[in-house]
């Protein structure tokens, strides 16, 4: 039986009224159980006065917090004592994230979904009970922004995988209902996302306020596929990483911890981790002592981010805007592709004063609040990820190695011969796809013609053997491998071998990769019996580093205009320069 | 609110929405009257009304409106 009448769901009257209770004598009761990893103490009152309302005594039995397991494979629990007529199975959102940081993602779904139904069985072979099990409302930290949904081990579409499965579980299991608590969560904004009127009147799919976030969405997913990505969140240390200042408190003494008053910054470098684990670097720039403010990612095991998991630490009492400058330096990147993270909004303004292509997003004065508002505001879309993306932070500390040891070389070609380096050159084929099409995307310095391909683009230009040569090169040296760095596209024209694109990443400047690759372009013009190499440069923003790149090999100019320019090679009298890069297997 | 206070602000909401700040409500100036009123700018129209009067419009309502007199008159009665 229902009530007739319109609910009155008003928080702070059924709070009064469950506490206030007295059992009267009524016709109806229920032995309801309910066992939660959150805190069940707000909820019960309530539950017992809607009860109430609808004319059914409820009695109640309030499991102990987050030890669902214990209570249900015990059979001598008080659960099975108190023979329960309905046990809910009130699992939470929060509760499961942090399994999720924990376990770390891939196969998270599948774990979570059979430590479910084990529960699920024992409350079976123990008692009659009807089971209601809660689903999960969707989170809403995302380490992707849309493109969450296309990586199966991000949190997002882990969660929606495991609410997906339980639904498919319940099909199958007479006793055990859902409670859609993440329906109830996202009615929340649906109710204001619908509008039945408008749809009647004009076909306007929802609220006409809510579709500039439906635009600016598809803007943020278009952006990546521009070269305009996030790669790297530069973190301050005391206040924003952790509570309290390192250089007072000691690195025992700063707040950080799965509970109490450091649960916030927890979560925060759960994050954070989340996001290095998805191919975003993380450094630290901090005004403190370098020893000090290294010492907790070694010394304090609360610290989910561990010292290899920050790629560069500035940490000195200079100023930020030069200490960030000093970063881009050293990784390379744009300061267009750095977010900087600070809780002191002195700092923050320094940086958006001097460095204004810097991303430095207000923080909210709780840390609470961190993760929702970097959250809210999408930075880490991408349109494309890749397991060189997991492998990134790696590779750029493989580069602050080699950088080491070149101050030990007194000349370039000795310390060039000293990383023996070896060099795959292929065409492109179909496993390599969406690394090409991610490093095409994404090269914005090192690219003469910055024409962004996509993975369909790619795949015509692999399948045209006739007219078009596609190349990647890849590149290892004795401190690790880079990876797929290059891509070289040629098209066969007659008597023209026509260089189409050329870009690569900038961790490889100077290796002499470009000496090689234009090496094996003359060669298969010459095979081929092409007169003529012809290329192009057309200039962007980014891309002044490679103005004379036709110059530097002896190509002539044949034309230009606007800043753009076009140039030719006779391949037969072309000398190779001196490489210090062999070919691999 | 007088009608006189009310059709001020309604004209102001028009003169936004047309993007003519030289435009003059009048109770029988119709849709034909004024350029770019269409079906798009009819329903931005509402829905800017419906917020700044704080008031909601059944279907049925917007159906029934002839002219700016009706649509003045129809929010002096719901914003009331």
């Amino acid at each position: 039986m229902i009530s007739k009448n319109t609910p009155d769901l008003d928080y702070s009257r059924l709070a009064r009224a469950g506490r206030k209770l007295v059992t009267k004598g009524s016709n109806q009761n229920a032995r309801i159980a309910i066992l939660s990893d959150a805190a069940t103490q707000q909820f019960v009152p309530l539950l017992k006065a809607l009860f109430h309302d609808n004319g059914v005594n409820a009695e109640i039995y309030e499991g102990a917090f987050d030890a669902i397991e214990m209570e249900t494979f015990d059979r001598s629990s008080g659960l099975y004592q108190f023979q329960p007529g309905v046990v809910v199975l009130a699992n939470c959102a929060q509760a499961l994230r942090s399994r999720y940081y924990q376990h770390g993602g891939a196969g998270f779904p599948e774990a979570a979904t059979e430590r479910m139904l084990r529960i699920w069985d024992a409350l079976g072979r123990h008692c009659a009970a009807c089971v209601v099990q809660c689903n999960y409302p969707l989170p809403y930290e995302r380490q992707f922004g849309n493109y969450d949904l296309k990586v199966a081990h991000s949190l997002y579409a882990s969660v929606a995988a495991i609410n997906m499965n339980i639904a498919q579980c319940v099909r199958e299991r007479a006793n055990v209902l859902v409670c859609d608590v993440e329906g109830i969560a996202s009615y929340a904004g649906r109710k204001n996302w619908y509008d039945d009127r408008l749809w009647n009147m004009t076909k306007a799919f929802c609220q006409l306020d809510h579709l500039p976030q439906v635009a600016q969405a598809l803007v943020e997913m278009t952006l990546p596929t521009m070269g305009r990505v996030v790669k790297c969140v530069v973190l301050d240390l005391d206040n924003t990483l952790w509570g309290g200042v390192v250089g007072d408190d000691g690195p025992l003494g700063i707040s950080i911890g799965a509970h109490g008053d450091g649960e916030a910054f927890f979560h925060f470098q759960h994050y954070l981790l989340s996001l290095k684990r998805r191919g975003i670097l993380l450094a630290v720039c901090s005004k403190n002592d370098h020893e000090n403010a290294v010492r907790p990612f070694v010394e304090n095991p609360e610290m989910v981010l561990k010292r290899q998991d920050i790629t560069m630490f500035v940490v000195n009492w200079e100023n930020k805007a030069d200490n960030i400058r000093k970063i881009r330096d050293t990784l390379e990147i744009g300061l267009d592709s750095m977010v900087f993270l600070d809780d002191n909004p002195f700092e923050r303004n320094l940086v958006r004063q001097f460095l204004p292509d810097v991303i430095v997003p207000e923080m909210p004065e709780d840390p609470a609040d961190y993760v929702r508002a970097i959250s809210e505001l999408n930075l880490f879309e991408t349109s494309s990820f890749s397991a060189e993306d997991l492998a990134r932070s790696e590779l750029y500390k493989q580069e602050a190695g080699r950088r080491e040891v070149q101050s030990t070389y007194s000349n370039i070609d000795e310390y060039l011969r000293s990383l023996e380096m070896q060099i795959e050159v292929a065409r492109f084929h179909k496993a390599k796809i969406p690394r090409i099409a991610q490093l095409i995307q994404r090269s914005n310095q090192f690219n003469l013609t910055t024409h962004r391909y996509n993975e369909g683009d790619c795949e015509k230009m692999m399948l045209d053997t006739e007219g078009c040569v596609p190349l990647y090169a890849s590149l290892r040296d004795r401190f690790g491998d880079h990876g797929l760095i290059s891509i070289v596209i040629l098209r066969i024209k007659p008597d023209v071998l026509e260089i189409g694109d050329w870009l690569m990443s900038c961790r490889v400047l100077a290796r002499g990769v470009e000496h090689f690759l234009m090496t094996r372009v003359v060669e298969l013009a010459r095979e081929k019996g092409l007169t003529r190499i012809t290329g192009e440069y057309i200039p962007t923003a980014k891309n002044a580093m490679v103005k004379d790149f036709f110059a530097q090999f002896g190509f002539e100019k044949t034309a230009e205009q606007d800043g753009a320019s076009k140039w030719h090679l006779d391949p037969a009298p072309y000398q190779a320069r001196t490489i210090y890069i062999t070919e691999g297997d | 609110m007088d009608r006189q206070t009310l059709r001020q602000r309604m004209n102001a909401i028009f003169q936004d929405i047309f993007d003519d700040p030289s435009l003059q409500v009048s109770d029988d100036m119709t849709a034909a009257d004024v350029e770019g009123w269409d079906s798009l700018s009819h329903i931005n129209l509402i829905v800017a009304v419906e917020k700044a009067f704080k008031i909601k419009l059944t279907t049925a309502e917007v159906r029934s409106l002839n002219n700016v007199g009706d649509f003045i008159s129809l929010v002096e009665r719901k914003a009331a």
